[in-house]
C-alpha cells in the first residue's frame, strides 16, 4: 500500500468510536500548524536527528582520542561522519553536524589538544575547506534525498491512483464503480470513506458503499461543503471539530456529490501530500459520477428517442395491419347474411385467410413483448429436430400446403437441448418468411444436423429457398424490428426475425442468415450440443 | 335433455360468452346436446347434478385453475376433460393434463379440429376394443400374445417399446404428457429424463411409421408430450 510511511507514532490508526471525544478535535485544529509536510523528517522529529548527529559526532570524536592517528586525519574522518550522516538526517542537522565536528576538530585534536589553537595558515585554510566541503556535500545530499522523497511521494500518488482507475474501469455501474472506489480509498488513507450523491431535491444522500457513516453533525458539514463549493470539517477552517473531511465533488461548476472521509483519531493532521492524493481521488470519483449520470442521461434519452420511434411505428404498422383483416371479417361477415351459397364458400375462404393473419400477427406481438418485458424464459429439454421441424411446418399451415417441401435429417441427428415451443415459433417464423418472399414454385429446404466450428460441435437447423435471395444492402439488419424486405408483400410487422433471433439467444443459440448455394436466401439456427446422458437399453 | 338420449351431452365451461355461444353453434350442429357453465364452481355443480358425457374446460376462468378444477372434478368422475387454452399457458396446460384432463386445444382453433378431438375422446370411453386385437393404419396389435404386425410383417419391440406402445393403446387419442409417460414406463425417479422418451420415441416411430419424417400416429405436442392418433 502507497500510505505515506510515517516517522513519528502513527502506526496503527485506531478507527474512531461514534462517540468521540469532540474537545481533542478543537485543540487540535486550533493549533496554528497549518499544513506541513508530514514525510519530511528535518521538521518531521528535529530533536532526534539533532541529537543524532551529536551522538555520531561525539562517538567519533571519543573513538579518536584513543586512535593514534594524526589531526589532520580526523578532519577525513569528520568529513566521512558528516556525509554519511547527510544521508540519514535533513538539512539543518546537517549543517549542525558540519559546526560541531569543525569545533571538535580543531578543540580535540588540532594540538594543542583540548584547547582551540591558534591556527596558522596551512591549518586554517584545511578547517575552512573541510567546513565547506561538509556543508556542501551535506546540503547536497540533503537536497537529493528531498527530491527522491518527492519522486517517491509523487509515484505513491499516481500508484494510488493507478489503482483507483483501474478499480473504476473494471466496475460496469455507478454502484460497483463507487463500491470500488470507496474501497480502495478506505485502504488508502486508512480511514472510513463515504460517499454522498446529488439527490433531486438538493439533498444529498450516503451511498450504500461507505463505510463511514455520517452523524447529523457530519451530514451538516457535508451539506455546508456541497452548498459553498469548498472543503469543510476536520483539518479545515469550517467546523473542524466535525469527525469527517468532506469535500465537494465539482464538475464544471456543479456540485455532484460529497466524498466524506473519517480519519483515525490518532491523526494529528494532514500534510501535503496526502491532501493532494484526497484531492485526486475526490476529482477522480467527481469525474465517475459524472461520467456515468451522463450515460445514464444519454441512454435515457436514446431510450426514449427509440421507444418514440417503436411507438410511432407500431401504432402505425399495427393499426394498419390490424385493420385490414378486421375490415375483411367486417364485410365478409356482413355479406354472409345475404350472398347465395355458392359465394358463401368464397368468403368463408377470405374470413379465414383474415383469422390466419390476425393470429399470426397477435402473436408475434405477443411474442415480441414477452421478449422485450425480459419475462421469456426457456424451459431447455431434450428435443427431436424431426419433431421440432413438424411442429413449425403445422404452425405455418396453408402457406406451405402447395409448396414443394424437402426435409434432410441424418437418421444419426442427435437430440438437442431446447425449448421445444419457442424452436417451434422460431422455425415456423423462417418458413413462413420463405413462403412469402419467395415464388411459389419455389422449393423449401429444411436440413439438420452436427456441425464443427471452432472446435466445438454444435446443432444447426437450417431453412433455405430458391427464391431471389437476400439484398446485401439489408443483410445488416434483417433481424432488426420493423425491418421489412423491400420487396415483401404487404402484410407483416418485421418482427419475424428479431423474435427468431429472440427466441435462439434465449436459448443459448443464434440465427444466421447466408445465401443458398445455387441460389436463394438460407437461414440458420445453431445452438450448442452436447450428448444426453445414457438412456437404458432393453435392445434385444 | 328429455329429447335425444342417443345424443352425447356436453358441458361448456368458459367465461366468455361470445366463445359459449360459438361452442353451442359448432356443438349443437354436429348432434351434441350442450350446456353452459360461466364459472368453474358453476360447471363443478353441473356435473354434480347430472353428469354430462364430456366437458370442455376453459384454463382461463376467474375463480379456479385448470388443476384445480380438474382435481375436484376427478375426485368423483373419470369423465373425459378437453380444456381449451391460449398461447403461453403452457405451463397450466400441462398442470391440467398431468392432473387428468384428457386433451387440449389452443385458441384460435377451427371448429373442425374441435369436433374431431371430442369424437376421439368420446370413442375412447366405449371400449371399442373388445377384441384382443387393435388395429390401426396397416398395424395389427395381438394384445393377448403381444405381437405387432405390420403389413402383415412381424415387427420386433423390445420390452420397452412395446411397453410404450400399450401405453399410448390405452390413451389413445389423448395427449400424454412427458411426465406421466416416463412415470409409467420407468418410474418416478425417470420424471425429468425426456431423453429417454425422445430416444424411444425415434425407435418406436422407425419401426411403426410409414414415414419417418412426418409421423401420423404418435404426434409430439410441443413442450407437453405426445399424443397417439388412432385414425389420423
Amino acid at each position: 500500500m502507497a500510505a505515506p510511511t510515517p516517522t513519528t507514532a502513527w502506526p496503527t490508526w485506531p478507527f474512531l468510536s461514534r462517540g468521540r471525544n469532540r474537545s481533542g478535535g478543537v485543540a487540535e485544529a486550533t493549533a496554528p500548524s497549518g499544513w506541513r509536510l508530514r514525510g519530511d523528517r528535518g521538521t518531521a522529529s528535529p530533536v532526534r536527528e539533532y541529537l543524532e548527529v551529536l551522538g555520531v559526532i561525539g562517538a567519533v570524536t571519543v573513538v579518536g582520542w584513543f586512535v593514534p592517528l594524526t589531526y589532520r586525519a580526523f578532519g577525513h574522518i569528520y568529513l566521512l561522519a558528516v556525509i554519511a550522516l547527510s544521508l540519514r538526517v535533513g538539512r539543518g542537522p546537517v549543517l549542525v553536524a558540519a559546526l560541531v565536528s569543525a569545533v571538535a576538530w580543531n578543540f580535540v585534536f588540532m594540538p594543542p589538544r583540548l584547547s582551540f589553537s591558534v591556527l596558522h595558515f596551512e591549518d586554517s585554510l584545511m578547517l575552512g575547506t573541510y567546513l565547506l566541503v561538509a556543508l556542501i556535500g551535506g546540503q547536497l545530499t540533503a537536497r537529493i534525498r528531498a527530491q527522491e522523497r518527492e519522486e517517491r511521494s509523487r509515484e505513491r500518488r499516481a500508484t494510488a491512483l493507478f489503482h483507483l482507475t483501474r478499480a473504476l474501469t473494471g466496475a460496469r455501474t455507478l454502484d460497483e464503480a463507487v463500491a470500488a472506489a470507496l474501497d480502495q480509498a478506505d485502504g488508502l488513507f486508512e480511514a472510513r470513506t463515504a460517499l454522498l450523491l446529488a439527490g433531486d431535491n438538493g439533498t444529498f444522500a450516503p451511498h450504500e458503499a461507505g463505510a463511514f457513516v455520517l452523524d447529523e453533525n457530519d451530514r451538516a458539514v457535508a451539506q455546508w461543503a456541497a452548498y459553498h463549493q469548498a472543503t469543510a470539517g476536520r483539518f479545515t477552517e469550517t467546523f473542524p471539530q466535525a469527525a469527517g473531511l468532506h469535500l465537494p465533488l465539482l464538475r464544471a461548476g456543479k456540485v455532484l456529490g460529497v466524498f466524506s472521509l473519517c480519519l483515525p483519531e490518532a491523526a494529528a493532521e494532514l500534510s501535503p501530500v496526502q491532501r493532494d492524493l484526497i484531492d485526486g481521488f475526490a476529482a477522480q470519483i467527481a469525474l465517475l459520477v459524472e461520467r456515468e449520470q451522463l450515460r445514464g442521461a444519454s441512454e435515457r434519452e436514446k431510450f426514449f428517442a427509440e421507444s418514440d420511434r417503436l411507438h410511432r411505428t407500431l401504432l402505425d404498422s399495427v393499426s394498419h395491419e390490424l385493420k385490414t383483416p378486421l375490415s375483411v371479417l367486417r364485410a365478409a361477415g356482413e355479406k354472409l347474411d345475404t350472398e347465395d351459397s355458392d359465394k358463401r364458400a368464397g368468403l368463408a375462404v377470405e374470413i379465414r385467410t383474415a383469422t390466419r393473419r390476425l393470429d399470426h400477427l397477435v402473436g408475434n406481438l405477443l411474442n415480441q413483448t414477452r421478449l422485450e418485458s425480459g419475462g421469456l424464459k426457456p424451459q431447455l429439454d431434450w428435443c427431436d429436430a424431426r419433431d421440432v421441424v413438424n411442429a413449425a411446418r403445422r404452425t405455418t399451415g396453408e402457406a406451405l400446403a402447395n409448396r414443394v417441401f424437402k426435409m434432410e435429417i441424418p437418421a444419426d441427428m442427435p437430440l438437442f437441448m431446447a425449448d421445444a415451443p419457442l424452436m417451434e415459433h422460431a422455425l415456423a417464423n423462417l418458413l413462413l418468411n420463405a413462403c412469402l418472399h419467395t415464388p411459389e414454385s419455389a422449393p423449401i429446404t429444411v436440413a439438420a444436423g452436427l456441425e464443427n466450428s471452432d472446435g466445438r460441435e454444435r446443432v444447426f437447423v437450417r431453412v433455405s429457398d430458391r427464391g431471389p435471395g437476400l439484398p446485401s444492402a439489408l443483410r445488416d439488419q434483417l433481424f432488426q424490428k420493423f425491418r421489412r424486405g423491400n420487396g415483401a408483400r404487404a402484410g407483416g410487422l418485421g418482427l419475424g426475425l428479431s423474435i427468431v433471433r429472440g427466441f435462439m439467444l434465449a436459448q443459448g443459440g443464434d440465427v444466421v442468415a447466408g445465401d443458398n448455394p445455387g441460389g436463394g436466401a438460407c437461414f440458420t439456427v445453431y445452438l450448442p450440443h452436447q450428448a444426453h446422458g445414457s438412456v437404458p437399453n432393453d435392445e434385444r | 335433455m328429455s329429447a335425444d338420449l342417443t345424443k352425447p351431452e356436453l358441458l361448456v365451461i368458459d367465461d366468455e360468452v361470445q366463445i359459449r355461444r360459438l361452442l353451442r353453434l359448432t356443438l349443437e350442429d354436429a348432434g351434441y346436446l350442450v350446456r353452459e357453465a360461466e364459472t368453474a364452481k358453476a360447471g363443478l355443480e353441473e356435473v354434480n347434478r347430472a353428469a354430462p358425457d364430456a366437458v370442455i374446460l376453459d384454463l382461463g376462468l376467474p375463480d379456479l385453475t385448470g388443476g384445480e378444477v380438474l382435481a375436484l372434478l376427478r375426485q368423483k368422475t373419470a369423465l373425459p376433460v378437453l380444456i381449451l387454452s391460449v398461447f403461453g399457458q403452457e405451463s397450466s396446460k400441462i398442470a391440467a393434463l398431468d392432473a387428468g384432463a384428457d386433451d387440449y386445444l389452443t385458441k384460435p382453433f377451427s371448429g373442425g379440429e374441435l369436433l374431431a378431438r371430442l369424437r376421439a375422446l368420446l370413442r375412447r370411453i366405449k371400449p371399442a376394443v373388445a377384441s384382443n386385437t387393435f388395429r390401426f393404419g396397416s398395424v395389427e396389435v395381438d394384445l393377448a400374445r403381444r405381437r405387432v404386425t405390420k403389413e402383415g410383417r412381424t415387427v420386433r419391440l423390445t420390452t420397452m417399446e412395446y411397453a410404450l406402445l400399450q401405453l399410448f393403446i390405452t390413451h389413445r387419442d389423448k395427449a400424454l404428457t412427458h411426465r406421466q409417460i416416463l412415470c409409467e414406463l420407468w418410474g418416478p425417479k425417470a420424471e425429468g429424463q425426456t431423453h429417454y422418451l425422445r430416444t424411444y420415441m425415434m425407435r418406436l416411430r422407425r419401426k411403426i411409421e410409414d414415414e419417418i419424417d412426418a409421423p401420423k400416429y404418435f404426434q409430439t405436442e410441443s413442450g407437453i408430450g405426445y399424443r397417439f392418433v388412432s385414425e389420423p
